[in-house]
């Protein structure tokens, strides 16, 4: 699975949590999920849970925290599914 | 140095079924935290709300160091609420205002609560509504310097409501400073910070906003 390939996935995992479609649709390894997107902390957990559902892993509390733009969201995801390889 | 934190949380836009999940509220709490919910006092609280009322308490700590420390990161299991404590007197009942404006909490129903991370120890207290969880932290057990606020807002637009609670913590803080032109920008770690015109003034403050509500907090030095 290629960086481009999640990217794109990750715009349904964030689209239940931003109302900015503009910056959505336009996102990449740079945008901040809080100060760019707009997403609040409180739905933080629910893009991690939706995330492990969708990819079938598991994002620990460590892995979690390097969790800040959608660049580190992509290393984290492609980090774990090696894991399970 | 003295700092401020605070975090709000509307009831009506968390979802009941999925924090009742282990998977998402063991991303929450430790270990020790599900035991506090076991505690006879909290039989009246609804997990979801105890959930919720611990998240609020963490954000708020994580506000408050991240002032001190511009590195730290939220993982909200590393910061443990070890004490909590349902006030007497508790029921659930409705927020029943558009505003309310206070300074310290004496002679309020509210939740007294301890949270630590690492070296550090902050008390905690929080209002608990219907609606609504507020909470805010503080170095020293005495909130008697500590003002907050939490208005209802028509739009549940971030950027709208980010507006709407700068402005509700200003005019505030130009109703007791007896100042003008006081303005609340961010620094590079998103942290806020008071100005006069491009003085920075030394007044910690915290804003907080989700769904309809938007809330803040500061501490007074004298």
């Amino acid at each position: 699975m290629t960086r481009t390939e999640i990217l794109n996935e990750l715009k349904k995992v964030f689209a239940p949590y931003t109302s900015n479609k503009e910056m959505l649709a336009g996102i990449n390894d740079q945008t901040d999920l809080i100060k760019d997107l707009k997403i609040n902390s409180a739905n933080l957990v629910d893009i991690i849970i939706d995330a492990e559902a969708k990819y079938d892993i598991e994002i620990d509390y460590d892995s979690a925290d390097k969790i800040i733009n959608v660049g580190t969201c992509i290393d984290v995801i492609l980090d774990k599914l090696n894991q399970v390889k | 140095m003295i700092s401020a934190g605070n975090d709000i949380i509307s009831l009506d836009a968390i979802d009941i079924t999925r924090t009742k999940q282990p998977r998402f509220y063991s991303k929450i709490l430790s270990s020790t935290e599900k035991n506090l919910y076991d505690q006879a006092e909290f039989t009246t609280i609804p997990f979801e709300n105890f959930v919720w009322l611990l998240w609020s308490i963490k954000e708020s700590a994580y506000k408050y160091l991240k002032r001190i420390d511009p590195n730290l990161v939220f993982i909200p299991v590393k910061f443990i609420v070890t004490h909590l404590h349902v006030p007497a007197g508790y029921i659930s009942k409705k927020f029943g205002s558009t505003q309310i404006e206070n300074k310290g909490f004496e002679g309020m129903i509210a939740f007294k609560g301890l949270v630590t991370i690492g070296d550090n120890t902050l008390y905690s207290r929080s209002l608990m509504y219907r609606e609504l969880i507020v909470s805010t932290v503080n170095r020293d057990e005495d909130f008697g310097k500590t003002c907050w606020g939490i208005k209802l807002v028509d739009k549940p637009d971030p950027q709208y409501q980010s507006e709407i609670a700068s402005t509700f913590l200003v005019e505030r803080l130009q109703r007791i400073l007896h100042l003008d032109n006081l303005v609340i920008n961010k620094n590079p770690a998103g942290v806020p910070l008071l100005f006069k015109e491009h003085e920075e003034l030394p007044i910690p403050v915290s804003l907080s906003h989700h769904d309809h509500f938007v809330g803040y907090s500061f501490q007074l030095c004298n």
